[in-house]
Order: C-alpha cells, then sequence, then structure tokens
C-alpha cells in the first residue's frame, strides 16, 4: 500500500466532461497503465482515489489534484510516465509523488480556490473602484440551493470572498477570486458572477463567461511541494 | 482538439456537451489531408445510444485501420442542441474534427430501429446534405445505409444513395475505397451495384398494381442485379473485431468491453428477423475470443464485459468459455455479463459463481403463454423448463425475475393470455413453497411487447393486430396480473403500429416519413419526443395508412416489396414455416438436422463450431 498525489490540468474540450466522467476516466486509465489501485472494503468495493475538488462541468483546471493508494508500492515516476502516456488530450498529468498525510484527505485540507472568470465587456471599466463598491455593500445577498432540501436559501456570502480583483482590457474583464473551499465554507464562483455582473450592470451571457480555477489552496500548502 | 469559440458558446449553453465534444481514449485522429476517402458513420440517434452499439466500433476499427480511409463519428444532437444549432446556423457535424458532415465523401447510417428513420432525415438537413437522394449533386456526400432495418429498404429509398445489406466488414470498406476511383456519383453507384450486397434504389422503378401492391420493379440500369444478394462474411473467426475501442467520458446505455461470440441462431423462432437474416450461424474460436478480450480489457480499462451474440449460452462451447473468462475476469475485478441466456442449456452454478452475492434479475423469454402459441412461434421452451429454473433461482437466493412476452402474435386468442398470468402467477406461488408464506422481496416482472411483423420472416405476410384489439389484450392482462408482487409493462400501441407500417413499408411510405419530418417528428422511439398527433396529420396527408401497411394480411402471390433483397433464405422455407405455425407444428433447432432455409448453399453453417458440442446443446434444448 501506497499513497500518492497526481497534479494536473485540464484544458480544451474535455472541460466539458463532469467530476463523475473524470472519476471514470482515471479509474480506467490506472486500470490501463496497469497500475492496481487499493480497493475499499465491504460489500461494493470502490478504488480508492479521488480528487482534491471537484471541477464544475465547462470550467478549466490549471493546477487540479487527485489522491490515490494503489495495492503494491511503485515508484511515483513510474507512474507519472505510464499515466501519461495514455492520458486523454487535455489532461496533462504534472507530476506524481508520494503523499504522507495519514488519514487527512486533500478534500478535507482544501481551504480556498482561486478562480479567473473572463467576461466580455464592451466599455472600459474601472476595475478598482467597482470592487470597491461590491464590497463594501454590508452584504451580498443571493440564492442558494440547498443540498439536501434543494430548496433555494438567501445566504451572504461576503464572508466567504477572501478577496477579488478585476481588469480590464480590450474588450475583457478578468476577474479574479479567491474563494473559500472546502468542507467547513464553500463558496461556488457562480454566485460571485450572479451578483457582481448585475451589480456592475454588465449583461453577459453565461455562455459567454469563460471560468478557470487557477489554483487550490490547502491549510498545509507543503504537501503539494515537489 | 481546439474549437472555435462559437461552438465552445454552444457547447456551454447544451445539456450534457460532453455528447459532442470528441476526443475519448481510442477515438481516431488522422490528418483529412492525409486520406483519399472520408467516411462519415453515423448513428441516428444520441450519442449514448450510439455508443452503445458494438456495429459501431467494430466498423469504425476497419475503416481507420486503412491508411487511405478517415472514419468519423456522427450522432443525432438531441433536441435542445438541434435548436441551438440551427439558431446560429451550425452544420452538423463529425466528434473526431468537428467537420460539417456535408464534407465527408460518403456518410453512412445504421439502421437499428426504424423509430430512428426521422432523424436521419433531420441529420442530413442539419448537415447541409440534401435530403432527397434526386436533389444531390457531384459535390454531395454519398449517403449510404446498412444494418438490419436495410433489409426492407424500401421506405429510405428516396433519401438514401446506397443501401448495404448483410455482414458489412469486408463490403465497407471496398465501397469507400471505390468512392476514390471515380469521380462521377453516378459512374461509382453503377460499379458498387455490380457487388453482393450493394443495392442502388434510384437503379430501379417500382410500378404498382390498382390495390397499391407492387406489381413489377423496372431496372433503369440495365446491369443492375434482379435482386441483391446479401453480403455474407463466411468466416467470422478471422473477421476483423475491434481490441482499442472507443471509452466514453460520459455514462453510455452500455459502457463495456464486448465480444462477439457468434453470429446467426438456430433455434428459428418465426417472428424473429434476426434469427433468419444474420444466418448461417458462425463462431469464434474460444481462444480468438479470449484473446479478444485480453486486449479489450488492456486498452480501455473496462470494468465490465460482456458477449454479444443472439443467444450467449447456444455457443458451442459455452461452460468451458463462461469458466475461463471469468477466472480472467476476476484476476482485474471486472464484472463478466452474460445477456440473452437460455436457463434451458445452461448450468445454473456457473451463473451462480458469476454474479456471486450481487444478483442481478433473471430473465426468460417466454414470448407466449400457452405452450400452443409458443408452438405456433416456434419458441422451443416449455413452462417445465422455466419453473424448474425459476426453483433453482430462487433457491439460490435470486430475488427478481423477468419474463418478456409478447401479445398480437398471429392466432392469439384471450386463453394465451391468461397463460402469461399463470405462468407469473406459479412463479409468485413457487417462491411462496421454497421461501414460506411472507416471500421475502421476491418480485416478477411482466413485459409485454406488441407483435410487428418483420420482412422476411415466416411472419411477414401476417397482418398486425389493430390498436383496438392491442388495448383491450393488455386490458385484459392488466386486470389478471394486478396481483401483489407482480409489475406490468407494456409497450405502446401507437409505436408498435407505426413501427409496422414502416418495416414492412414500400416506397410509397417514404412520403410518409418525409412528411413526418417535416412537421417536426424526431426522436420516435423517445416516448417524451414521440408526436403522435404529427404522424397521424402525415398519414392523412400522404395517405399511407395502417389498414394498408400495418393490419393487412399478404398473400402469397403478392410481390413483397422488401423482396427485391435476397436474404440467401429461400421464400419456400418462409411459406413453410408460416403454413406449420398455423397448425402449430414445431420446427426443430437446425443443430439437429437441417431444416432447408437455403443457406447451406451459400456459405458454411457452423463455421469453426464444436458440431458435436452443438449437437449435443441441441439435444437438451430439444428435450428440456
Amino acid at each position: 500500500m501506497a499513497k500518492y498525489l497526481m497534479e494536473f490540468s485540464k484544458r480544451g474540450t474535455i472541460c466539458y466532461t463532469s467530476h463523475l466522467d473524470m472519476m471514470r476516466l482515471f479509474q480506467r486509465i490506472f486500470k490501463r497503465a496497469g497500475i492496481g489501485l487499493a480497493f475499499s472494503q465491504g460489500f461494493n468495493p470502490h478504488p480508492k482515489m479521488s480528487f482534491a475538488q471537484p471541477l464544475s462541468l465547462g470550467y478549466e483546471g490549471m493546477e487540479e489534484f487527485i489522491e490515490f493508494e494503489t495495492a503494491v508500492d511503485i515508484n511515483p515516476d513510474e507512474i507519472f510516465a505510464k499515466v501519461s502516456a495514455i492520458m486523454a488530450d487535455g489532461i496533462d498529468i504534472k507530476y506524481c509523488k508520494y503523499l504522507n498525510t495519514g488519514s487527512r484527505t486533500l478534500s478535507a485540507m482544501t481551504v480556498a480556490a482561486l478562480y479567473t472568470a473572463r467576461v466580455p465587456a464592451a466599455e472600459p471599466l474601472d476595475g478598482e473602484m467597482l470592487v470597491k463598491e461590491y464590497l463594501e455593500q454590508e452584504k451580498i445577498i443571493t440564492l442558494k440551493r440547498q443540498k439536501k432540501k434543494k430548496e433555494l436559501k438567501e445566504v451572504d456570502i461576503k464572508p466567504m470572498i477572501q478577496r477579488l480583483n478585476f481588469s480590464w482590457s480590450e474588450g475583457v474583464l478578468t476577474m479574479r477570486m479567491l474563494l473559500d473551499q472546502g468542507s467547513t465554507s464553500n463558496l461556488s464562483p457562480e454566485l460571485v458572477l450572479n451578483t457582481f455582473l448585475p451589480f456592475a450592470g454588465i449583461d453577459a451571457d453565461r455562455s459567454e463567461i469563460t471560468m478557470t480555477r487557477e489554483k487550490i489552496i490547502f491549510s498545509n500548502p507543503e504537501i503539494t511541494e515537489q | 482538439m481546439i474549437i472555435d469559440k462559437e461552438l465552445d458558446r454552444i457547447l456551454k449553453k447544451v445539456e450534457k456537451p460532453a455528447r459532442y465534444i470528441g476526443g475519448e481514449v481510442n477515438s481516431v485522429i488522422k490528418n483529412p489531408a492525409d486520406v483519399s476517402v472520408r467516411v462519415g458513420f453515423a448513428f441516428p440517434d444520441t450519442y449514448e445510444i450510439g455508443m452503445s452499439y458494438m456495429g459501431l466500433q467494430i466498423l469504425y476499427n476497419i475503416l481507420n485501420k486503412n491508411p487511405d480511409i478517415y472514419c468519423e463519428r456522427i450522432f443525432a444532437p438531441a433536441p435542445d442542441m438541434e435548436k441551438i444549432m440551427r439558431e446560429e446556423g451550425r452544420k452538423l457535424f463529425t466528434l473526431e474534427t468537428f467537420t460539417p458532415i456535408d464534407e465527408m465523401d460518403i456518410i453512412g447510417f445504421t439502421l437499428q430501429y426504424e423509430m430512428a428513420f426521422t432523424n436521419i432525415l433531420n441529420m442530413l438537413d442539419l448537415g447541409g446534405v440534401p435530403v432527397k437522394s434526386c436533389d444531390r449533386g457531384e459535390d454531395d456526400p454519398i449517403v449510404a445505409a446498412g444494418g438490419p432495418c436495410a433489409y426492407n429498404p424500401e421506405p429510405l429509398a428516396d433519401f438514401v444513395d446506397m443501401f448495404i445489406i448483410g455482414d458489412g466488414e469486408e463490403l465497407l470498406e471496398q465501397v469507400a475505397l471505390m468512392r476514390a476511383e471515380y469521380s462521377s456519383r453516378e459512374e461509382y453507384l453503377r460499379a458498387c451495384s455490380q457487388l453482393d450486397g450493394i443495392y442502388i434504389p434510384a437503379f430501379y422503378d417500382v410500378k404498382y398494381n390498382d390495390d397499391g401492391t407492387v406489381k413489377e420493379y423496372v431496372k433503369l440500369y440495365d446491369k443492375a442485379p434482379d435482386r441483391v444478394r446479401r453480403a455474407v462474411v463466411t468466416d467470422l473467426d478471422s473477421a476483423e473485431f475491434p481490441t482499442e475501442n472507443i471509452v466514453p467520458f460520459i455514462d453510455t446505455v452500455h459502457d463495456r468491453a464486448v465480444v462477439e461470440t457468434f453470429r446467426g441462431c438456430t433455434r428459428g423462432c418465426r417472428f424473429c428477423q434476426a434469427g433468419m437474416i444474420y444466418r448461417p450461424v458462425r463462431e469464434r474460436r474460444p481462444d480468438t475470443i479470449k484473446e479478444i478480450v485480453r486486449e479489450q480489457l488492456k486498452n480501455t480499462g473496462h470494468e465490465e464485459l460482456s458477449l454479444l451474440s443472439l443467444s450467449t449460452s447456444d455457443y458451442s462451447r459455452f461452460e468451458d468459455l463462461a469458466m475461463d473468462l471469468m477466472g480472467m475476469c476476476k484476476a482485474q475485478n471486472v464484472s463478466l455479463s452474460l445477456p440473452s441466456l437460455r436457463l434451458d442449456s445452461f448450468s445454473f452454478n456457473v451463473l451462480n459463481e458469476i454474479q456471486g452475492y450481487r444478483k442481478s434479475g433473471l430473465t426468460f423469454a417466454p414470448e407466449a403463454g400457452s405452450q400452443r402459441l409458443r408452438d405456433v412461434i416456434n419458441k422451443n421452451i416449455t413452462e417445465e423448463n422455466i419453473y424448474s429454473a425459476v426453483e433453482q433461482a430462487i433457491e439460490l437466493g435470486w430475488e427478481t425475475i423477468k419474463l418478456y412476452f409478447m401479445d398480437g402474435l398471429p392466432g392469439e386468442t384471450f386463453e394465451d393470455l391468461d397463460g402469461i398470468a399463470n405462468i407469473a402467477r406459479n412463479i409468485l406461488d413457487i417462491n411462496f413453497r421454497i421461501r414460506g408464506r411472507k416471500g421475502g422481496r421476491f418480485r416478477v416482472t411482466v413485459s409485454v411487447s406488441n407483435f410487428v411483423p418483420k420482412a422476411h420472416t415466416p411472419f411477414q405476410w401476417a397482418g398486425q393486430d389493430r390498436p383496438e384489439m392491442l388495448r383491450e389484450k393488455h386490458n385484459y392482462l392488466s386486470e389478471r396480473l394486478h396481483v401483489k408482487g407482480i409489475t406490468f409493462n407494456y409497450h405502446e400501441t401507437e409505436t408498435s403500429n407505426l413501427e409496422a407500417i414502416i418495416a414492412r413499408g414500400d416506397r410509397k411510405v417514404g412520403k410518409l416519413i418525409y412528411r413526418a419530418w417535416q412537421l417536426g417528428c424526431r426522436f420516435d422511439a423517445w416516448t417524451e419526443h414521440h408526436r403522435g398527433d404529427l404522424w397521424q396529420q402525415a398519414m392523412d396527408e400522404t395517405g399511407v395508412t395502417p389498414e394498408f401497411y400495418a393490419y393487412r394480411e399478404r398473400s402469397y402471390d403478392e410481390m413483397l416489396p422488401w423482396e427485391i433483397i435476397d436474404p440467401l433464405i429461400e421464400r419456400d422455407f418462409l411459406i413453410r414455416e408460416n403454413e406449420k405455425a398455423k397448425e402449430a407444428q414445431v420446427t426443430h433447432d437446425c443443430r439437429l438436422g437441417c431444416v432447408g432455409c437455403g443457406m447451406n448453399k451459400h456459405a458454411q453453417c457452423f463455421h469453426s463450431a464444436d458440431e458435436d458440442m452443438l449437437k449435443h446443446i441441441g439435444k437438451e434444448a430439444a428435450s428440456g
């Protein structure tokens, strides 16, 4: 048994696959690469493999992480080489290394993520001013669908926004947002868009906006150091 | 693959955009400039359904192995995607290179079920290809079609330039390569018409009698064959089979490794088109199968393996094969699934071991409720067969039994329907007997589909039950199957009726399909998209009536529209079988001796099979 972490990026058309599709893809890639994953015990054994955070359908991911356990110890460089060789187009594996975090999962250690939204905006905008005004609101209220009840509930997202900055250049508004992410507090960048765009008077269709997750921040950043 | 901004924007608006992006593991990327022929392999339904179809993987693999050919995939966009594509003027494109389909040299549709036909017209239209053959010019692709429904090509004769009848493994590559040799469409089609298995509808003019039946086929190209003989791959063992299957990103209907163990069936059920048109039985050798399995699992990473054939356990060395495959699968954490098992010829212990503690349902297809009617349709399975199998299954812990029946079979009475209810109840009783009064969570599901007479079967002359009658039968069954522990499902009458019209249609039915498509019919096999009102309107406007095409019993004197195709099964055999059906006489399984369908004049029956074992299984099946 050995535990590993692998970093990868997800770009291009493959971004239209979902989190579940990615789980299936990685499982099959490991199988094809001849890397035997460890399985959970029980009636419905499943391979021990998970992503740090699910990436929404349609989003690019620049620094994504997957952790997994193998049945026998295999050299990480070997895993890296075998998986890279057969990986689907659009997923680039950056490296693979041993992970020594005990029983804590990457998901449990995730505290924030940095997203970039690129929004078409024909008129020049004063980014600094807009951010200031947007964040100066006492509360930023929006509707969020409850996980279990499926009902919409009002939430104040302001405390979950760690940092925002906006810049405008040549018809594109680039919004960079550092948001709470993880099991204790989690904010979807979609909710920031939903509140910010009307606030700034930007009328852009969602299909015109591209979303990128630049980075996932962990409580102990050293785990992703090579 | 880099896509343009416009398409990227479209993909953000639609459901399941991954249906449209290609790029899956093992999908083939070539430079179109490097090949001489580009083929678009089109499945007239959504990605999830099309990718579950093995024929696509077989032909994709064969064509792409040839460096001169590039085969790309085309699927029907879902209604939300179609709407946006039409609004934005985006042509239907291939998944491999996002090329508009009108840039293909050949577009080949596979015809798996009649209810997908409007999608074919729609896909051509969305791709900027003239829907009717007669409107296509030299720059347009050749529109080809093959698959089981091509055995009655006539309803699509106005839209398809070239039909490919029979096994496509060798023929498709041949006609693809020939496309590069001829610059004119006419010359190309003429050359192709000389091959077995190629039917060019434009080379024939159909004359009709006053009563609407076919009078004769007049040839418009004198070298076109009088009848088109289907293409047969005589040695399946050496035929290509893919080992680098495309592995979809998204969940499809069947997402698994698949090996075809044999083609054809010896049972001779009289309603079954597949049982007739895929003759003779040709097997793959066990070693070939195992090698394919090994390679496929290695190249795909699939977690499930399934065997493909018309009747899994009729494979001559089935038990040995099942055991060997089970061993291979267990070692790799792969589950083995064995569809279309006939439990009369199969050791339960094997099944038990395969399924282990995770027992999915057991399925039986008695097809008819009484022994008399089972004899009529030549389904050689007795109630004792079923009960003894069910008894074993219950003892081994199975909790769901599924039963498939048909209603509306020729000569069916309400007593036969009583038989359906009795079988279901008897199975419940068996469970009570074995497991006591409470019987656990045991369930019997009864699914009844409406009989649709198909071309090239002994029942091709039969009339279909009228909708009123089918509804009465459904009600009758509903009352009798309203029992705790039994679930009863039945198929919609309207679709079965339409299917019957198209399945035995002539060229005039093409007008109906065209009109229905114009009115907006698509995805007719999908209950949520089926528009009975529009089909009715199209029938009224085109004068195509179910009276003539569905309910009417044909006489042996009539020339049937699909007889332009020679399935290599003799007409006399079909007549003989139909007459025996009327007397409720059975015909034995042809492993026990030739029954004279005529196939052996064209190809060797039981190629690569262990014939002693075949006879053994046949006898077991016959004795129950």
